[in-house]
């Protein structure tokens, strides 16, 4: 039978009972297609019906008859239809067929309204004069009616037991479909749903049911005949993954599916709770009683009221006066702590209105407050009902109660004591040692043997057992502890503490901790007898011990204790906060903070320093904070773990400091590269040593001249790469915006220059013309520009050669160029080189002597001294990373060499000669693993002052000949070896002739003859050396295929000869390098790896590297 | 298949989705108000009454079954729903009916079973 059927006698007037089918069901409007004509009347009697509907119900238990008197008879009727229809649609058939025998009659009036509509009347009528006559019996009737339906309802099925209903082979099979977890109640909605949608269509889902457990996380169950009709089902639904696998569950496992029990969390009044949201999220809360259907528990807990409420609004509305907060910090982004309820602070704060009082309790902001506690209502889903695990000091608190009077009527510590027992269970281990506190063997202990669930069997200690075990239930043992133990947290608040038992109570251990040489108090289960020390946690989430970090807007604070999850911090104004890691906005780096001590000495992170005033504390300084605040530390205090705060201008250095800021501010005039000569200017700046990085444009005034921005003026606040972010002087703006878009606004007229005068322009800030005070990097940076910007040295080659085996850039590391230019500080730079890094660190024997003879260049190099004794050092880790056989030796030892040397003889041999005097700091890390550097005099002077005496240098030739030197510098540097830019001029070569050369790094806009004599050879016949930097030292070359005919033998600068080195036995050689320099000598023997055997005139036989040898045409 | 059909609740996220404790069928607590229980309405009462609606009915329950077809389905017999109408059962309803209806189930002689599992046999 089908609704459609049920319905039809209805429809000629059941409107009523259409429209609310309608309204509730799309389906059964399908199936029972409305009448439009009929529908014109049924809104006057939609309220009507809903009044029936209640009336249905009181009819039906024969209460509410007499109403039905009000009715017209139609409407009579449509009730008692419409009732069966509506709520017991498919419940009752028998009784229905009985009223179908009735409304089939009804049918066939159907044409005759007005007769059916008496029919019925009558009928109602008579059924209604029926009820009149016995209640008693209707009642029955209804009884017995209800009866059936309810047996209907339920009762066939109630009794089976369940295992009658384990599945067949015949019923559908379930499936398991993977589904994105989270979605799984969506998606059995989902299904649902497609299955309503999809029934009348051309291709509904087979499937006949699905479900979902919660306990099954990332899958639905999906019963169905066929995996086919499974993934026809899902096919198209989000977040399902019919592709990971459809699979069928075993029969025997179908019932299990749905009998998953989730493990019952009951509460019970006085048990503990967490709760899980909101301001006392984590707080323990002690359960007073559960509403009847268990969704709502009654807690009561610890308050936490704002004594220092923010907003002064707030308290205005509730019409009170507010006393001002006495510290008048703000705490709402805080937690306020727990604290009991009292009312008088409450008062105090917010008004005395806003707290009434009814019997024992306070009423204040709609929560209700008894002895201290608030007592609220929760949802249960709100609060964490397992592992609550309350500690001690929370139990503590909650039984002390208010004012620290005992309160033990409200607290039952044996709800806690037995939770606690039961986790002891499962903390047990094979050699614990434990005692036995309750039972027939109460005091007994021993080690545990083993654990069988709740069984532990134990090896009891003491005479009157013997080597026997007994069996005991785990409960009734405890982890027995004596003082003089060193015990170990393993779980709670405290965990990983360790310490000495003080002493025991019961299950309460009290140790001493070993860190913070207080007194903790744990349960004896959390513990565990532990050799080591423990260090605790020094992070939690992202932050450390000693941590800078930002509470809020206005304070800041050091992290001196870390404790599970939460900080202990001393913020600036020296108080004492506990907060979790959420509660911090950022951590903050004080590395580049200033901050100046009593003495106007920069104070620094790291630094020792004392009070000056006050206590004369001394400590390090781990963090300041606005140049005014500074944190120190010192282990000896016990307070706040040694950490306290003080004024940074109250402090001196316990170390006496060098005068760096002074030296800086001492000596201007080496830092303008106006005044120190030429291209030297560059090396000075040093002063600014410890000064972080930091670009020149930062503060320069711009103007921008380009994009939509254009014309407005700002200045510039950072920098990264080609990028400015310009804070406009309208609209208090910052934009991001290219460089090249910006023209300085050279401060006092306002004219614009490109923004590359702005670094130039302001000295002050650095060195000069090289960007960089760096003395180290300065050095490679410094020889680039020299060979860049000399005049004299009309090679681009020399920029180039100097650049391309750059150490640095070599290094792997930091590009010199642009460390040098960006760095001003050396150590800071260093970092990032490892070679620099070992150099400025390890104790330069070099250092001292470095000092005054290298300074060739007068006054001006005073700034590289200490560049120089790091570098001094930096030459042998250099060495060994130059040493690698990757390196192309050849064009490496060649390319740079020939300039090189040419410069070296041009510049005035002595000190007097600039070029010399950087030549050695040029290719910073070249001269340090170099021999043919080492050659040039310049670098001589820096290493020979090292051994010999000043006088040496008053000429360098000797120095460069004095054995010593160069033997005990170089000795064992064979296979790096730097034949120097201008070896033609070096000692007892610029006298020889007949060396072969080539001509090399001619190229370029300093070229020799735009580089058409590139790699000719031709021989030399006499050197020119002009002893200044004026005029260039040349020399006479023949060529034995001249670009001109005519003109075979040209002058040379000497800056692009490079030797050829000798390849075969027999050649005449003379030698560049060495002992024997200057000799001329025959080549005997070739040995792999370049190296040769040669026989000099004076019938000296060395073994030496190809490339400290030039071949010599002996016929010249 | 069975025309009859219980409302589907709209969002299956809505925390306020209630089973009932009799039969458990879930739904939301408007359409219990408004068309009561779809099964059990005659014994539970609680079409028009939220505070009915609050005694028969929970929010705490585990686990959706969607019953298509609630004659053919393992499933729904299993739960002992299959005579009921389609729509969306709780597998797992935690809470007794109220006194008053249990009594009423004891008078007819209709045995009860919570739905909470606690019972199996």
């Amino acid at each position: 039978m089908s609704d459609a059927e049920e319905d039809a006698p209805f429809n000629n007037e059941g409107f009523e009972e259409n429209e609310e089918v309608e309204e509730e069901e799309d389906e059964e409007e399908e199936e029972n297609p409305p009448k439009p004509s009929r529908r014109d009347y049924d809104d006057d009697e939609e309220d009507e019906e809903d009044e029936e509907d209640e009336e249905d119900m009181g009819a039906e238990r024969g209460k509410k008859r007499p109403k039905r008197t009000k009715r017209s008879a139609v409407g009579r009727f449509l009730d008692v239809e419409a009732e069966v229809d509506e709520d017991e649609e498919d419940e009752d058939e028998e009784d229905e067929y009985a009223r179908d025998e009735f409304v089939v009659g009804g049918e066939a009036d159907e044409d005759d309204l007005a007769r059916r509509a008496a029919d019925h009347a009558r009928f109602d009528r008579r059924e209604r004069e029926l009820d009149d006559q016995d209640l008693a019996k209707i009642a029955e009737d209804v009884s017995q009616r209800y009866r059936r339906t309810a047996v209907r309802y339920s009762g066939d099925m109630s009794d089976i037991p369940q295992r009658l209903l384990m599945p067949s082979v015949h019923d559908a099979n379930l499936w398991q479909v993977r589904v994105r977890p989270g979605k799984e109640r969506d998606l059995v909605f989902s299904l649902m749903r497609k299955a309503i949608d999809l029934e009348y269509s051309n291709r509904p889902l087979q499937i006949v049911s699905a479900f979902q457990r919660d306990s099954l996380p990332g899958m639905i169950y999906v019963e169905a005949r066929s995996a086919k009709q499974v993934s026809d089902a899902c096919n198209g639904l989000v977040g399902i993954y019919p592709s990971r696998g459809i699979i069928l569950v075993p029969i025997e496992e179908m019932a299990s599916l749905l009998q998953i029990k989730k493990q019952d969390l009951t509460v019970t009044p006085g048990s503990w709770v967490r709760i899980r949201r909101g301001k006392y999220q984590g707080d323990i809360a002690q359960v007073m009683d559960i509403t009847e259907n268990g969704e709502e528990v009654g807690l009561k807990f610890i308050p936490r009221i704002d004594l220092n409420p923010k907003d002064d609004g707030s308290v205005e509305i509730m019409g009170k006066k507010r006393k001002k907060g006495p510290t008048g910090i703000s705490s709402s982004s805080m937690r306020p702590p727990q604290r009991f309820f009292n009312y008088e602070e409450v008062v105090k704060v917010y008004g005395r209105k806003a707290v009434s009082k009814r019997n024992q309790v306070y009423v204040f902001q709609n929560e209700t407050y008894k002895d201290g506690f608030i007592e609220k209502d929760f949802k249960l889903a709100g609060l964490q009902l397992d592992n609550v695990n309350p500690t001690l000091d929370e139990i503590t608190r909650f039984t002390h109660g208010q004012d620290g009077a005992e309160n033990d009527a409200n607290v039952d510590l044996s709800i806690i004591a037995e939770a606690s027992r039961k986790a002891a269970i499962s903390v047990l281990q094979p050699g614990d040692h434990v005692e036995v506190f309750e039972g027939e063997q109460s005091g007994v202990h021993g080690t545990v043997h083993s654990i069988e669930q709740d069984i532990v069997s134990i090896q009891p200690v003491g005479v009157d057992f013997d080597g026997q075990r007994i069996q005991l239930p785990a409960r009734s043992v405890r982890k027995r502890f004596k003082p003089g133990d060193h015990v170990k947290v393993m779980t709670g608040q405290n965990a990983d503490e360790t310490g000495l038992v003080v002493s025991v109570s019961a299950n309460v251990v009290t140790f001493l901790s070993d860190m913070s040489m207080q007194e903790v108090s744990v349960f004896s289960k959390d513990l565990r007898e532990a050799a080591e020390v423990g260090t605790g946690t020094n992070v939690v989430g992202n932050y450390e011990l000693h941590d800078l970090v930002q509470l809020d807007m206005q304070t800041v604070g050091v992290i001196f204790k870390t404790e599970r999850d939460s900080f202990r911090v001393l913020d600036q104004n020296g108080q004492v906060r506990l907060v979790q890691p959420h509660q911090i906005s950022m951590r903050r780096d004080s590395n580049r903070a200033i901050a100046t001590d009593a003495e106007g000495h920069e104070l620094r992170v790291n630094d020792n320093v004392k009070e000056v005033d006050g206590e004369g504390r001394k400590g390090r300084v781990l963090h300041t904070h606005q140049s005014f605040f500074a944190f120190l530390h010192n282990r000896d205090y016990n307070e706040h773990g040694g950490v306290f705060v003080t004024r940074a201008r109250s402090l001196v250095s316990v170390a006496p400091k060098g005068n760096i800021m002074k030296l800086g501010a001492a000596d201007l005039s080496k830092m303008n590269p106006a005044l120190s000569g030429g291209a030297m200017g560059g090396m000075v700046g040093s002063g600014n040593i410890g000064r972080g990085p930091r670009d020149r444009l930062i503060g320069v005034p711009v103007t921008v001249v380009k994009g939509p921005s254009k014309g407005y003026i700002g200045t510039i606040k950072d920098t990264n790469g080609a990028i400015a972010r310009v804070e406009l002087n309208t609209g208090n703006k910052v934009i991001s915006i290219d460089k090249m878009k910006l023209m300085w606004r050279k401060p006092p007229t306002g004219v614009l220059e490109p923004l590359e005068n702005a670094i130039a322009g302001r000295p002050s800030q650095g060195g000069g013309s090289t960007r960089t005070p760096n003395p180290y990097n300065n050095r490679s940076s410094f020889g680039q520009r020299t060979g860049a910007q000399t005049p004299w040295d009309n090679r681009t080659p020399a920029w180039e050669t100097n650049r391309t085996p750059n150490p640095y850039a070599a290094a792997g590391k930091t590009p010199a160029w642009n460390a040098a230019s960006r760095t001003p500080n050396p150590y800071a730079d260093g970092g990032r080189t490892p070679a620099w890094n070992s150099a400025s660190r390890t104790p330069n024997p070099y250092t001292n002597g470095n000092a005054s003879p290298a300074r060739p260049a007068g006054g001006a190099w005073g700034g590289a001294t200490p560049g120089r004794s790091g570098w001094g050092g930096a030459a042998s880790p250099r060495q060994t990373g130059w040493a690698s056989p990757a390196r192309p030796s050849g064009a490496w030892a060649e390319a740079p060499s020939g300039p090189w040397l040419l410069k070296t003889v041009q510049g005035e041999p002595p000190l007097s000669a600039p070029t010399p005097g950087f030549a050695p700091y040029t290719p910073g890390a070249d001269l340090g693993v170099t021999p043919a550097a080492a050659a040039t005099p310049g670098v001589f002077d820096a290493y020979a002052d090292l051994r010999t005496p000043l006088a040496v240098f008053s000429d360098h030739r000797n120095a460069v000949s004095t054995p010593g030197v160069s033997v005990g510098m170089f000795a064992n540097q064979e296979g790096e070896f730097e034949l120097p830019l201008r070896w033609l001029l070096e000692t007892d070569i610029s006298n020889k002739r007949g060396m072969m050369v080539e001509v090399r790094s001619s190229h370029g806009a300093n070229g020799w003859y735009n580089g058409e004599y590139e790699g000719k050879q031709g021989v030399v016949l006499s050197i020119f050396d002009t002893h200044s930097e004026q005029f260039p030292s040349t020399a006479r070359v023949q060529f034995p295929e001249p670009l001109d005919p005519s003109q075979p033998i040209i002058q040379v600068p000497v800056e692009v000869l490079a030797p050829i080195h000798p390849e075969k036995p027999n050649e005449e050689v003379l030698i560049l390098h060495g002992p024997q320099k200057g000799q001329m000598a025959k080549v005997n023997m070739v040995e792999p790896g370049g190296t040769m055997v040669v026989t000099t005139r004076m019938f000296v036989v060395e073994e030496i590297t190809s490339d400290k040898l030039v071949r010599i045409q002996a016929d010249v | 298949m069975s025309g009859a059909q219980a409302a589907i609740p709209p969002q299956p996220r809505a925390k306020q989705l209630r089973a009932c404790l009799l039969c458990s069928i879930i739904q939301t607590p408007a359409d219990f108000r408004k068309h009561g229980c779809p099964n059990c309405e005659e014994l539970m009462q609680m079409k028009g009454y939220t505070d009915r609606i609050q005694a028969c009915t929970t929010t705490h329950f585990d686990g959706v079954i969607g019953v298509i077809d609630p004659e053919q389905s393992w499933v729904a017999r299993w739960q002992r729903t299959s005579k009921y109408v389609r729509g969306m059962y709780a597998v797992r309803v935690k809470g007794r009916i109220p006194d008053d209806v249990e009594a009423e189930l004891e008078s007819r002689g209709i045995k009860y079973r919570p739905r909470d599992q606690s019972e199996q046999d």
